[in-house]
């Protein structure tokens, strides 16, 4: 039976509520790693499920399985409708959800070739070729090369009458070398730490990396860690690579601007958000030049999708604009209660609930949050990433994140990178090892002066983004260019 | 609940099914319920059931492995042929010698227990009935967890185990304070609520208006669950011998050599009678209790049969679920008591930091074990014995090596900490550090 069909069938024998939704989720997945010439993982996974959310006496039940026989499907309608009910007695507040339309829909992820059409043994000999250019010293003493495929394969139904069907499938690769020398220990990694780059492309985004290309020049860098003089310490002006800053904007505003986070919804677990509903349309969040959005529409971003899972349509939505805090990411049910707080808040939901599978609650998700680049209204000159060094007297480039860590309201940060070059009057120099830089987030957004332009913007992909009870990862996407920070808290810790 | 028997036919099944040298069979089942509240009101109530498969085909000591969830026959051998065919495209690794064989699995009780409607939300409804009385906003979640593991291969390994967890956990928030407290048991009525509640209302106010401090050296005594938080990449990154052999663990090379001060013993056990017991691992080869830290002194670390095979040692049943990547990893740790009670570490202190929490402690060089991580939930000035007042959150970047080589004191009893998720549980007591390095502040 089609899965559409299926869903509507189960939808069907939801008793009587004020509203319900029904998703059933297919997920494949493949995965090599490769170690040191050998393939350490070959991996194949499918799962497939429902779920089953109903809105009843003003409380959500949700439940899900996968049996999908008879007695299967009316056990987890039975299950949803009992939570429903159960946490109906303790309430003491309603759910009220945003108006919507119904929506009839389909989307699937634009990919020009098919990661899972793409012979295994191409894919394995891509990544061996690129873990053996790797070796250039005996000092390399850890090569890896990964890959990853997911498709996810989303049918969603309500009794608003949504009906919508989405493929959404993502891709990413990279490349990672280890050098030690005594109780030195150093990585570097191409194009990115934690898995490499991923988008919500086909197969092609992992030819476009070259990873063989770059393994020697990674490996070598690796190596001229080991000796390189440690980041020095003080208050220095400092450029981020696009892929450091992406992880910033992920921690320090995507984050921050999830609405379910700043209302408390979260406060067991992750924390809460120092940007709390009352600091909207009126906060200065970064420097004029600062404008951030979150928007799941970009080609190839990993947070990109045609509809959210409560059937919003997918959009661009500024968060900070000229500097100022403009609006969260929201739900149906979330925006609602904005309005109670900020009756200036006159918005529906943009669209960013998702869930990690059929099993698991959707909640707010980032999608792709971004950094506006350089030379676009309101973000002032595009700047060349040489121009911006070069108009730097002193000052540190740091690129490709090593560690992270932020307080539970998104104040205090500290995050470490691979590596660091020197820049004195105007020219890179020396390279720095275990570079640190900390700050809190509105003064240290408040002191970006420059921000290079879209020919060096990037979609970085981070697809280990963790929130929530049970725990859910999802797969979040960040448009960066390098940009300056002037007298940032550099070389924190010597180590 | 599925039950042993109908696992093994599944497991059995699949074995005939496949036409491999070597096929391992690894069956989860997760019966799970979440009642997680926030605001004063629960605001997600859910359940949800999972069965799924994997499994790990070797042919010519080349390796596939794949997974599903879907159980009928032509499933199942599809995701035979898929491992199998993984396996052809796969390169031969020279160092699997082969799949481990049965051996003695002990003997645990199967715990089961499946929380009844309401029982999770009228727990939940007392923490929050006491923080409204206070004034105060509850937040949290009690998770009943059931799960079934199986594990099963051609050479004749057959393992089960089931357990189930009740487990709570709140933060009471405060207009300008946290406080966090949790309990974990088999079932719900070990599970204390009000206590739960009373201890992290008694944070809440014990830490609110905080006070700025300057950063810098403190001595600092760590609460079990800042312990454990401390512990958690020590864990991952230290007794791995993946990590071990690849001279990138902080205790490569250092095997029957001093590498904390003498008043440190590290143990994993996965029977101690305070937890919830671990029979077998994911290769389903017995767990046992092994002590990694002998009063300082580098004693042991996990393997499991790769690793072992490789590098001719003992398999401690350690492995995690194929492939791993990983490398074998003890989930058991606790350190063994001492003498003191925290009241006796407090009132040794004459300036410094009493820590009830640590969070999104992260590792900044894995060879050396440097973390940087922030304070939660609690952060207070001791001068001359005596807690003085709250103050506001600070930024640690700690060697861990360091830290305990300079532990003064280990407190005289273990504390049951829950995980988040499933069954896991740890034990860890209160520690006195006499060095802790704090780089920044931040503004509550």
């Amino acid at each position: 039976m089609p899965m559409l069909k299926l869903a509507q069938e189960i939808l069907g024998k939801i008793p009587k509520v004020e509203y319900a939704d029904v998703r059933i989720v297919e997920q494949d997945t493949e995965d090599i790693a490769i170690k040191d010439g050998i393939v350490e993982a070959l991996q194949s996974g499918h799962s497939l499920g429902y779920n089953v959310r109903v809105l009843h006496k003003e409380v959500w039940g949700f439940a899900a399985s996968n049996d999908f026989s008879k007695s299967g499907i009316d056990a987890t309608i039975k299950k949803a409708m009992e939570i429903a009910n159960s946490s109906a007695k303790y309430k003491t507040t309603d759910v009220s959800l945003d108006s919507q339309k119904p929506i009839t829909a389909s989307y699937k992820t634009p990919i020009k070739e098919d990661p899972f059409e793409v012979p295994l043994e191409e894919k394995i000999d891509l990544l061996l070729k690129a873990d053996k250019a790797q070796k250039v010293s005996p000092k390399v003493v850890i090569t890896q090369s990964s890959y990853q495929a997911n498709r996810e394969k989303k049918y969603f139904v309500s009794t608003l009458g949504s009906k919508i069907d989405q493929e959404i499938i993502w891709t990413g690769a990279g490349i990672e070398s280890s050098a030690v020398s005594g109780a030195e220990f150093q990585n570097r990694s191409y194009p990115n730490s934690f898995r490499g780059q991923n988008q919500t492309r086909g197969f092609e985004l992992v030819r476009g990396l070259e990873l063989e290309k770059h393994a020697p020049r990674i490996a070598k860098e690796a190596v001229d860690l080991l000796t390189a003089d440690l980041c020095p310490s003080g208050e220095f002006d400092l450029i981020l690579d696009g892929n450091q800053l992406a992880l910033q904007i992920h921690e320090s505003c995507g984050h921050a601007v999830e609405l379910d986070r700043a209302l408390g919804y979260e406060a067991s677990y992750a924390g809460t958000s120092f940007l709390t509903p009352e600091k909207l349309f009126t906060f200065q969040y970064g420097s004029p030049i600062v404008n951030l959005t979150a928007d799941a529409t970009i080609p190839g971003g990993l947070g990109t999708f045609g509809y959210d899972d409560e059937g919003t349509k997918a959009q661009r939505t500024y968060l900070v604009k000229k500097g100022i805090f403009q609006d969260y990411i929201t739900s149906r049910e979330t925006s609602v209660e904005l309005h109670k707080i900020n009756p200036k808040y006159n918005k529906k939901s943009n669209g960013t609930v998702r869930a990690s599978s059929w099993s698991r609650l959707p909640m707010i998700r980032m999608t792709n949050i971004n950094l506006e680049p350089g030379g676009e209204v309101g973000t002032g000159k595009a700047w060349a990433l040489d121009e911006l060094i070069a108009d730097t007297k002193y000052g540190i480039f740091m690129s490709t994140n090593r560690s992270w860590s932020i307080d539970d309201k998104r104040y205090n940060f500290q995050f470490g990178t691979e590596i660091a070059w020197e820049i004195k009057n105007g020219k890179l120099g020396r390279m720095l090892r275990n570079p640190t830089y900390q700050g809190i987030t509105p003064q240290f957004w408040n002191s970006c002066d420059a921000i290079c332009g879209r020919p060096e913007w990037t979609v970085w992909g981070t697809p280990n983004c963790g929130k929530g009870q049970p725990s859910q990862v999802m797969y979040t996407g960040h448009g960066a260019s390098p940009a300056r920070f002037r007298k940032v808290k550099i070389g924190v810790v010597n180590w | 609940m599925q039950g042993e028997k109908k696992l093994k036919q599944i497991a059995e099944k699949v074995l005939n099914f496949s036409t491999a040298q070597e096929t391992e069979v690894l069956l989860f089942v997760g019966n799970n319920f979440l009642t997680r509240f926030a605001n004063n009101q629960i605001h997600q109530n859910v359940a949800w059931h999972d069965l799924g498969i994997s499994i790990r085909i070797v042919n010519d000591k080349k390796i596939g492995v794949a997974s599903t969830n879907s159980f009928d026959d032509e499933s199942l051998k599809k995701l035979v042929d898929k491992a199998i065919k993984l396996a052809k495209l796969q390169k031969p690794d020279k160092n699997f010698i082969s799949l481990p064989k049965p051996r003695k699995i002990p003997k645990v009780k199967n715990e089961v227990y499946e929380a009844k409607e309401d029982e999770l939300a009228k727990s939940v409804y007392t923490v929050i009935k006491k923080a409204k009385k206070n004034k105060l906003i509850a937040s949290g979640a009690y998770a009943n967890d059931t799960s079934e593991l199986a594990v099963a291969n051609s050479r004749g390994v057959w393992a089960y185990h089931a357990g189930s967890s009740c487990n709570l956990s709140t933060i009471i928030l405060g207009k300008t304070s946290s406080g966090f407290a949790a309990d974990v048991g088999r079932n719900v009525k070990s599970v204390n609520a009000e206590k739960v509640a009373k201890t992290a209302i008694k944070k809440t106010i014990d830490s609110a208006n905080p006070k700025d401090i300057k950063p810098g050296e403190y001595e600092v005594i760590l609460e079990p669950q800042a312990v454990s938080e401390m512990l958690a990449f020590f864990q991952w990154y230290g007794p791995n011998a993946r990590i071990y052999h690849e001279q990138a663990s902080c205790l490569s090379g250092k095997m029957g050599s001093r590498v904390f001060g003498k008043n440190i013993t590290i143990i994993d056990d996965p029977f101690h009678p305070e937890i919830f017991p671990m029979p077998f691992d994911y290769e389903g080869q017995p767990k046992k209790t092994m002590t990694i830290v002998e009063k300082g002194i580098l004693k042991n670390i996990a393997y499991d049969s790769y690793y072992a095979k490789r590098y001719k040692k003992q398999n401690t049943g350690h492995a995690l679920p194929a492939p791993n990547t990983m490398g074998p990893i003890p989930l058991h740790l606790y350190i063994k008591p001492g003498s003191k009670t925290k009241e006796q570490m407090i009132k040794s202190v004459k300036y410094g930091l009493l820590v009830t929490r640590l969070w999104y402690v992260r590792v900044l060089n894995p060879k050396t074990l440097n973390v940087t991580g922030m304070t939660r939930d609690g952060t207070f000035l001791i001068e001359n014995g005596k807690i003085v007042r709250p103050v506001k959150n600070l930024r640690f970047n700690q060697n861990i090596p360091e830290a305990l080589n300079n532990v003064v004191s280990v407190e005289n009893k273990l504390t049951r900490l829950a995980s988040f998720e499933g069954e896991l549980v740890n034990l860890m007591p209160t520690l006195q550090i006499k060095k802790w390095q704090f780089s920044s502040g931040t503004l509550f």
